[in-house]
């Protein structure tokens, strides 16, 4: 009898046991974290697709990061135009942007200013009309400039742009935007007479690559792109001024500076007074050319020189 | 010790057999309500996952909606081509609420909303808005940015993805449920079948062990009890066990323990008194029949004596030896009365079906001088058949007529007998218009020599109404006098009617209250 006794209190102790291991519901999932991080609103920065636009969306993004400020960074947006649309439109708070460029394409400036001074003081004035201001521009420049392959530059005696004007048709290689642009095969045609060019859309940087199998005669460049470092390219000089001297400045809503305050362009302006010509083109080269990723070199980058604001 | 008895009783084997059983049922119960609640959850849980999944459509629709509308107005250039995203524009943000207010109970789920609400905005504010903003302006540079800008396509590309990410969940989430409760379900039913099997093996055999542990020294006691009232005194249980059925086995031997100590001290003085009655009676018909001898010895010598000298004294000597013997008969009378008066109620009674007025018949015909001589009046009435000793009942009637016509005043006695049956009795009277008796003398009359008159005024030696009431007694009846002094009395006595004495002519040797006792026992058992 004692035995039955104790082999039903084990069955029915079985019985609870996994009735209740069923009940109990099973484990809990991720926990998702707020939104709203310390450091107030994020600040939206925009980047236009392309690689030095990445890497100074990092260069911002991690600078302002590293003095709390909450940051989202945009990236991969699509020429100035749209950008500057999605800034128009609410849904960015900045991004950096080429002063002439600026001016040419969105102001709709054509006849630009000389010295690099004036023409920011137009951009702004521009920016301020419609709720936005510029901040400090860069030490270097990015302009648009025309590359050829040397033995091309050899075989035809290119020295500039207006030599291509000699040649029966030439195929060049550009972004989409570059059709309708000032800054583009509007000025080529206007200030050269090139209207020879025949244009085939290239993404940003894979221009280079066209070059160099010779599918293109010539393709559009920037100045600070890490491919010019070694020589390989010759770039043809634009006497009739069709490609602006273009610094760098970030385009930044007041709203957000006034949320922000004096802070947020003091750490921005610290950042932008370190990059000079050939630290563009290091870090553009890095990611271009060594296959790094523009997060890693904006990092490596505030490393070693430390903005100070 | 204490926890060991407890573990013994029958009580706590009960208890503890009824508390497993209802642990199980109760577990096969707690498993039947998780089972229901939980296909109750999966089904608000399909329910609304559905409802998610609706949502999440509609608010797909919406961003292929602007998409579609956007590629077609920059291309064409037409306006009304943005009436549907512009539509859509307007729905898409409570959309987005509903579909976050159905994905609320599930956090993964909420924050892929979060992110596909991140997505639609980056899209529509970096890339839909812009795009619409420049065709107004410059629809060439809208139109070659849309067909060679992949951003705008991967956006759409990255929603479609979240957008299956979260139906997928959804997907499998009314999968899984169901899964769940189908599987509750199933331990449920296998738990309440298996509980019940138990429940069902546990009754058989508890009631299997009852009947091997309970019933059947129960019975044993029963049979017992049976043998032990049939008079097996020494019957006795076996009273090992150490719980409820072990004390009731040690009540009963105790019990028949001390009624074999009743029964044998009733034996013993039950013999006692048999053999002082036997002493007595011995003594009391040697005592009579040796008083015979001298009492006729000397009315012998008295004879003799009046024979040879009733001449020498012609005046005194005949009166003095009719003085002796007047004595020595009325001696001798005294002694046969009292012979008599000890064997009535001692012999075996003959019982047979007697005719009443037949016994009295005989009655009268032994009373026939008595009767001429005093000229009375015999009335009898009809009179039943009882079950009785002929001749016993002859001599109480006897006694019963005689006394009516001896205790007589001046007038002629009348004497009148009749019956009635009373409640399973025969009631007799004998009814005389005689002297009668003050109310307190009617219960004296019946004890032996007891005489309310004086020797000379009625003769007779006062033991016949003694001897009446011991063979009435006897009998199983009972019998009494109502009377009124000088107007006459009344004499009753009751009989068994033939049905109600059944079965007990054997044991006429006990007195007549024993009998009664054992007849009233037969017929209770």
């Amino acid at each position: 009898m004692r035995r039955v006794l104790g082999g039903l209190a084990v069955l029915v102790g079985l019985a609870l046991a996994i009735a209740l291991g069923a009940c109990g519901d099973d484990g809990g999932e991720a926990k998702t974290t707020g939104d709203e991080a310390p450091g107030g609103p994020p600040v939206r920065i925009g980047t236009k697709n392309f690689t030095e636009q990445y890497i100074l969306g990092e260069l911002y993004k991690q600078a302002l990061e590293s003095k709390g400020f909450n940051v989202k960074l945009k990236d991969d947006i699509g020429s100035s135009e749209i950008t500057h649309q999605a800034m128009a439109g609410g849904a960015l708070d900045m991004y950096p942007e080429y002063v002439d460029l600026l001016l040419s394409e969105v102001a709709n400036v054509r006849v630009r200013p000389r010295e690099p001074a004036a023409a920011y003081r137009a951009a702004k004035a521009f920016e301020e009309r419609d709720g936005f201001t510029l901040l400090a521009q860069t030490p270097f420049n990015d302009a648009n400039a025309l590359a050829v392959k040397p033995a091309f530059a050899r075989r035809h005696g290119l020295r500039s742009i207006a030599d291509l004007r000699r040649l029966r048709r030439v195929t060049l290689a550009a972004p989409p935007e570059f059709r309708s642009r000032f800054e583009g095969i509007v000025g080529l045609e206007e200030r050269y007479g090139l209207n020879n060019l025949k244009h085939l859309l290239q993404k940003i940087p894979r221009q280079y690559a066209r070059l160099d199998a010779g599918r293109v005669d010539t393709a559009r460049v920037s100045t600070t792109d890490g491919q010019l470092q070694k020589g390989s390219y010759v770039l043809l000089s634009d006497p009739k001024r069709v490609f602006a001297t273009n610094h760098v400045a970030p385009v930044i809503s007041r709203k957000t500076l006034k949320t922000h305050g004096a802070k947020l362009s003091a750490a921005i302006n610290a950042v932008s007074s370190l990059l000079t010509t050939a630290a563009m083109q290091r870090m553009n080269a890095a990611v271009d050319l060594d296959g790094r990723t523009p997060r890693e070199v904006a990092a490596e980058f505030l490393r070693e020189n430390r903005p100070q604001s | 010790m204490l926890r060991h008895k407890l573990r013994t009783r029958i009580t706590a084997k009960v208890v503890a057999l009824s508390t497993a059983a209802a642990l199980l049922l109760g577990t096969a119960l707690v498993f039947l309500i998780v089972a229901v609640t939980s296909q109750r959850d999966a089904a608000r849980t399909a329910f609304r996952s559905q409802e998610a999944l609706a949502a999440g459509g509609q608010l797909e629709n919406s961003v292929i909606t602007i998409e579609n509308g956007l590629r077609g107005y920059v291309a064409s250039g037409l306006k009304r081509l943005l009436d549907p995203v512009n539509e859509a524009l307007s729905t898409y943000e409570a959309e987005q609420r509903r579909l976050q207010a159905l994905v609320a109970i599930d956090p993964v789920q909420q924050a892929r909303v979060r992110e596909l609400e991140e997505s639609i905005e980056d899209y529509l504010g970096l890339w839909a808005r812009p795009v619409i903003g420049l065709a107004s302006t410059d629809p060439a540079d809208a139109r070659s940015q849309f067909l060679s800008n992949p951003a705008g396509r991967a956006r759409v590309e990255t929603m479609r993805s979240q957008f299956d990410a979260l139906y997928a969940r959804e997907r499998s989430f009314i999968r899984s449920r169901e899964d769940r409760a189908e599987s509750r379900s199933a331990y449920a039913i296998g738990f309440g079948l298996g509980g019940l099997a138990l429940v069902l093996a546990v009754a058989v055999g508890f009631t299997l062990y009852l009947r091997r542990s309970v019933v059947q020294p129960v019975l044993t006691v029963a049979e017992a009890s049976g043998r032990l009232a049939s008079g097996q005194l020494s019957t006795r249980v076996p009273a090992a066990r150490e719980d409820e059925l072990g004390d009731l086995a040690r009540s009963f031997n105790s019990m028949a323990d001390s009624l074999q100590h009743s029964q044998d001290e009733l034996e013993l003085s039950n013999a006692e008194l048999k053999r002082s009655n036997e002493e007595l009676e011995q003594f009391a018909s040697v005592t009579s029949h040796d008083l015979q001898a001298p009492l006729t010895t000397i009315s012998m010598y008295a004879e003799l004596l009046e024979r040879r000298h009733g001449a020498e004294d012609p005046q005194d000597g005949p009166a003095l030896v009719d003085g002796i013997r007047h004595a020595t008969t009325q001696a001798r009378a005294l002694i046969r009365d009292l012979l008599e008066y000890a064997r009535a109620g001692r012999g075996r009674l003959s019982l047979e079906q007697v005719s009443i007025e037949r016994v009295v018949g005989q009655a009268l015909e032994a009373l026939a001088g008595a009767i001429e001589q005093s000229g009375a009046v015999v009335e009898v009435g009809p009179l039943p058949v009882v079950r009785a000793d002929r001749a016993n009942l002859c001599r109480v009637f006897q006694n019963l007529i005689g006394n009516a016509i001896k205790f007589t005043g001046e007038g002629t006695p009348e004497v009148s007998i009749d019956a009635k049956p009373d409640d399973g009795l025969w009631c007799f009277s004998v009814r005389d218009n005689g002297i009668g008796m003050a109310p307190e003398q009617s219960k004296r009359i019946f004890e032996p020599f007891q005489r309310l008159h004086g020797e000379d005024d009625y003769p007779g030696t006062g033991i016949g109404l003694a001897v009446c009431e011991r063979i009435i007694s006897q009998h199983g009846g009972t019998i009494w006098v109502s009377s009124v002094s000088g107007v006459g009395s009344v004499f009753h006595f009751t009989l068994p009617a033939v049905e109600a004495l059944r079965g007990d002519d054997r044991d006429a040797d006990g007195d007549s209250e024993t009998r009664a006792h054992a007849g009233r026992g037969a017929e209770l058992r």
